[in-house]
């Protein structure tokens, strides 16, 4: 096979490829999609193309809208840290799961499409952020629409005549999910180098979105906390910029429930808001590399490629096949020997159902440590970091006027990112049993 | 012991009335105030409520009933007849048995929906233990035993809720450390009073084993009541009838009548500061004062509290099949008790009061590896429930420096072992002396984010509310806590208070303020106060209510609500609250 390209953290990009964004661009100019532009601010929305057709067709007249808010990275006590008040109390005043998890590989992508899939990575094709794409022999990300190999409960609630809009403010989610909704917001007018949007556009865009197509269902990845997050050289103590974002993302939040209010649209409501995973942070002294180790080791050298998910490593085998299962043990052998290293699992251990895209071993970190591979200095020199078991636990709740959404409950349930599909498909009346979702409706 | 005596017969009866009633709703509210307690009972508690042994039947099921670790389709059921005089605990004498069981939905037994024999005899001391099975989840259920045409007291009992339920709430009393030489059971009698509880929880030191004046009421080792026998129990007879004797307490058996218990055993049901291979309180050897082999010794307090007690043992209700106590017990989604044995794997303690460095060498173990990886998987899971409790002899919560006047250090340690003679911050007999151990269960919380997970512990007759860092150095600034501690102080075991001899609430005070000053993560701190606690968890948050008693050597002192501190689900955290469940303050 041809040499794969080192990868470092999540958010590199391969160099040879098309990046999403441009890739929305292709489509709006081939007329795939139409371009609208909305507002003062001249915010930018595509619409599927044929879209009144299937509004002409479907039975669109459900006055009920369903919201699905991600505080991308937000630690469940988090919200109750006196720093994000309107967060607080409207997860008080609705139904919260105080169990909640994402599951792994603890990372964006593949946890935000196991909220609209409501399947596990092994069926949706999408187990982490970074992967080795085998045929490209090289790392890249999982923002190719054509990654996701189920379908979404965008899709089913479009066959059935509903809108759906997604507002997404990284890169590689408006690439993985594509054109799959009716209506989707084009950063381009302020995509940063960072490839994501901060959240005060986001939140304008969604509140355009809203009052220009009314979507009966609206994906929202708030980007901010999860990116200050990263970037906080004081996360481990004082959390400085973490602090100022989670304070500054929660008052966004409370616009756009004022606007619901506002609207009308409250009594009629179901907010999903909820974490794609949570934070942890290291310092440049707590750092695992193991590309040298797997390189010293005679079987493996020149026969393992590392992508680096920050708290998860996912080693592929790239030797011959019939040496894979001793390649297998000496991986895991060698990664558990390794100071930071939490446990090195066989991909096909039953519990990951990660599938073969995430390769032969999945090495997690342990909580204040990070993975940095190729190279420990440069691949990886982000303080915070998640993909692992630290960084499993979410807040999730249930809040909105909607009569179905119960108010000031707690629940034990463990609710899970695979939940939120079942759940919006429950809500619009949808099929939402274990025939289609392995996620259970929480509402 | 024979077969016969061991295997009990049991068959499902048909019911033929409908399903079990619903325990009433004192669980809901709907109650009224009772004496000094101010605690919530059914307005029909005259006939819901199990009788006092009754004369007839005094002699025979003298030991009262107990029931304990419930599961949701099954409840352990002991007794202890005595079928003739000679038959008294430790005796060896009397004859072979059968004794009748039965489990109803009502107290008058006209729905009865399982019913067995089982045999008894003076091989396992005429103790009657029986695991009742096919049982509905979450349902009150009476039980009692019948010999030779006479009844025993009607004890009630609850089974678990199924494994996928979701229970609204779970309340539990706790109580560790029961000295009956040092008092009466007025805890167990403030427990036995409330209507509002699934089950009780015993943290250890469920007996003492000193003769009288060894270890009684204040310095002066006043004997409120003298033990049985006579002496610091080490045979299998002492054991057997020490068990005797608690059992006949009135209060402890009204406890053990109307709810479920589940325990553990710390050092005092062998010995005390007992580990895997000795303990302070044992002088092995045959000469002269010669206790014998330790581990003689402590089989022979197994044995005893494996037929005493209503606990199954490695998995089961059977007698002599293992020694193994931990274990967990499941509430549906919201809560699983994992009942930790810090005693039975433990290496030696460090010797105090100097500070060893031992006590941070990983070699060393309060757990032993397989109840370590048994633990770390209670609590990581993937099916676990929300709440994680870990019924924990001994305090985990670190405690570090405390710059106490040196005429109080001693006191202190005679209460807690809290603080070597110099002033170091170890006890070396809880987790303290294990820090190896206590950092690879907190780094477990930490490396899985496992959130919700409450120690409640015992031991060191005293009340705590503490978080749990993993670097108490750092707490201060970063306040990260990775679970909670809430500590019942003693039923009637010594205290500050009462080592010093001094008015409650005084010199005590000063102990606790230099210990709270010094130790950021210790939210709360009572020296001085017997009583219980009452645990009740919700999927919002875990509260812990502490219920305070006047004095030991009065039968019938007053019970009152302390202070209660609450743990928000997902924060590790404790905040004071300012009421507690399920009564008036």
């Amino acid at each position: 096979m041809c040499t794969p390209t080192p990868r470092g953290h999540c958010d590199h990009h391969d160099s040879h490829e098309e990046r999403p964004f441009a890739r929305g661009l292709g489509e709006l100019r081939t007329g795939r999609r139409t371009a609208i532009t909305a507002g003062a601010a001249g915010l930018l929305f595509s619409t599927l193309a044929g879209t009144q057709v299937a509004r002409a067709a479907g039975g669109a007249d459900t006055r009920r809208r369903a919201y699905v808010l991600v505080v991308d990275g937000c630690r469940p006590e988090e919200i109750d840290s006196g720093l994000t008040p309107n967060l607080h109390a409207l997860r008080e005043g609705g139904l919260r799961f105080p169990r909640a998890s994402s599951m792994p590989v603890m990372e964006t992508i593949p946890n935000h499409v196991m909220m609209m899939t409501g399947q596990r990575p092994d069926r949706t094709g999408v187990p982490a952020n970074a992967i080795l794409d085998r045929e490209l022999g090289a790392i890249r990300d999982m923002d190719r629409a054509s990654d996701i190999k189920v379908p979404t409960v965008i899709e089913r609630l479009n066959r059935r005549g509903l809108r759906t809009g997604t507002v997404l403010s990284k890169e590689y989610l408006y690439g993985v999910f594509g054109e799959r909704a009716t209506h989707r917001w084009e950063p381009m007018p302020i995509v940063p180098v960072a490839g994501y949007a901060p959240d005060v556009f986001t939140m304008q865009a969604t509140l355009a979105m809203l009052e220009e197509f009314d979507p009966h269902l609206v994906f929202v990845n708030l980007g901010d906390i999860d990116r200050f997050g990263h970037s906080d050289l004081t996360g481990t103590t004082l959390q400085l910029a973490r602090r100022t974002a989670l304070a500054a993302t929660d008052a966004l939040v409370v616009r756009f429930v004022e606007e619901l209010k506002s609207s009308g649209r409250w009594e009629h409501s179901m907010l999903v808001v909820l974490a794609d995973h949570s934070m942890d942070w290291s310092l440049p002294t707590q750092v695992v590399s193991l590309q040298a180790p797997l390189e010293a080791d005679p079987l493996l050298a020149g026969n393992v490629v590392i992508a680096d998910n920050g708290g998860a490593d996912l080693v592929y085998w790239t030797g011959p096949s019939s040496r894979r299962a001793e390649a297998v043990r000496r991986i895991r052998a060698i990664a558990e020997e390794t100071e930071g290293v939490l446990r090195a699992w066989d991909r096909r251990a039953e519990w990951l159902r990660l599938g073969p895209e995430a390769g032969d071993v999945v090495v997690f970190c342990r909580a204040g440590w990070r993975f940095s591979d190729p190279d420990p200095l440069t691949s990886n020199p982000i303080p915070g970091n998640h993909g692992h078991p630290a960084t499993r636990a979410i807040p999730f709740f249930l809040a909105g006027g909607h009569p179905r959404v119960p108010r000031g409950k707690a629940s034990s349930a463990h609710a899970r990112t695979l939940d939120v599909a079942p759940t919006v498909a429950s809500f619009f009346g949808l099929p939402s049993g274990a025939a289609l979702y392995e996620g259970r409706a929480r509402i | 012991m024979t077969t016969s005596e061991t295997t009990p017969q049991s068959s499902p009866v048909p019911d033929s009335t409908g399903p079990a009633p619903r325990r009433r709703t004192v669980l809901a509210g709907g109650a009224v105030g009772v004496g000094a307690l101010g605690l919530r009972v059914g307005a029909d508690r005259a006939t819901a409520a199990p009788s006092r042994p009754a004369a007839r039947r005094a002699r025979v099921f003298r030991h009262g009933v107990a029931s304990g670790d419930p599961l949701p389709d099954a409840v352990v059921l002991w007794t202890r007849v005595t079928p003739t005089p000679g038959s008294t605990p430790g005796s060896g004498r009397g004859p072979s048995v059968e004794v009748v069981w039965e489990v109803a939905t009502d107290p008058r037994f006209r729905r009865v929906v399982r019913r067995g024999r089982v045999r008894t005899g003076p091989s396992r001391d005429h103790t009657v233990k029986v695991d009742a099975t096919g049982l509905r989840p979450a349902t009150d259920y009476y039980y009692r035993f019948r010999l030779d045409g006479q009844a025993s007291r009607t004890g009630r009992t609850r089974t678990a809720p199924a494994p996928q339920a979701s229970p609204d709430h779970l309340r539990f009393g706790v109580v560790s450390c029961a000295n009956l030489q040092a008092g009466f059971f007025s805890a167990y009698r403030g427990l036995a009073a409330r209507e509002d509880l699934h089950a009780i929880v015993h943290l250890g030191d469920y007996l003492y084993e000193y003769g009288p004046g060894e270890y009684g009421m204040g310095a002066d080792n006043v004997d409120v009541r003298r033990h049985v026998p006579d002496h610091e129990m080490v045979s299998l007879a002492d054991y057997r009838q020490r068990h005797a004797q608690y059992k006949q307490d009135p209060d402890l058996q009204d406890a053990h009548a109307r709810y479920a218990w589940i325990v553990t055993w710390d050092d005092h049901e062998v010995t005390n500061d007992q580990w895997r291979g000795g303990a302070e309180n044992h002088t092995p050897g045959t000469g002269e004062g010669g206790e014998g082999d330790y581990r003689r010794r402590r089989a022979r307090a197994h044995r005893a509290y494996d037929e005493w007690m209503p606990v199954r043992l490695d998995g089961t209700a059977a007698l002599g099949d293992g020694a193994r106590l931990f274990r967990r017990l499941r509430f549906g989604t919201l809560l699983e008790i994992s009942m930790l044995d810090l005693r039975t794997y433990r290496d030696q303690q460090v010797a105090t009061p100097a500070v060893d460095p031992a006590v941070s060498d990983p070699d060393r173990t309060i757990t032993g590896a397989r109840q370590m990886a048994w633990l770390k998987d209670s609590l990581s899971r993937d099916h676990r429930p929300q709440w994680k409790v870990v019924g924990n002899p001994v305090m985990i919560a670190p405690v570090t420096f405390a710059d106490l006047p040196d005429a109080l250090v001693q006191p202190v340690n005679d209460v807690t072992g809290l603080l070597p003679g110099d002033g170091a911050p170890y006890n070396v007999d809880q987790w303290d002396g294990y820090t190896a151990d206590r950092r690879e269960v907190l780094t477990h919380l930490d490396d899985h984010q496992v959130k919700d997970t409450v120690f409640l512990t015992g031991d060191i007759h005293s009340a705590w509310a503490c978080e749990l860092p993993l670097d108490t150095s750092t707490y201060p600034v970063v306040g990260d806590s990775l679970g909670v501690e809430f500590v019942c102080t003693s039923v009637t075991s010594n205290n500050l208070k009462d080592i010093t001899g001094t008015p409650p609430h005084t010199t005590s005070r000063l102990v606790e303020q230099a210990i709270l000053a010094n130790n950021r993560h210790i939210k709360y701190l009572d020296f001085d106060d017997h009583g219980f606690s009452v645990l009740d968890v919700t999927p919002a948050r875990a509260q812990m209510d502490w219920y305070v008693i006047g004095a030991r050597d009065d039968r019938d002192t007053a019970i009152t609500w302390s202070v209660s501190f609450a743990t928000a689900a997902g924060t590790s955290r404790i905040e004071q609250v300012d009421a507690p469940v399920g009564g008036d303050a």
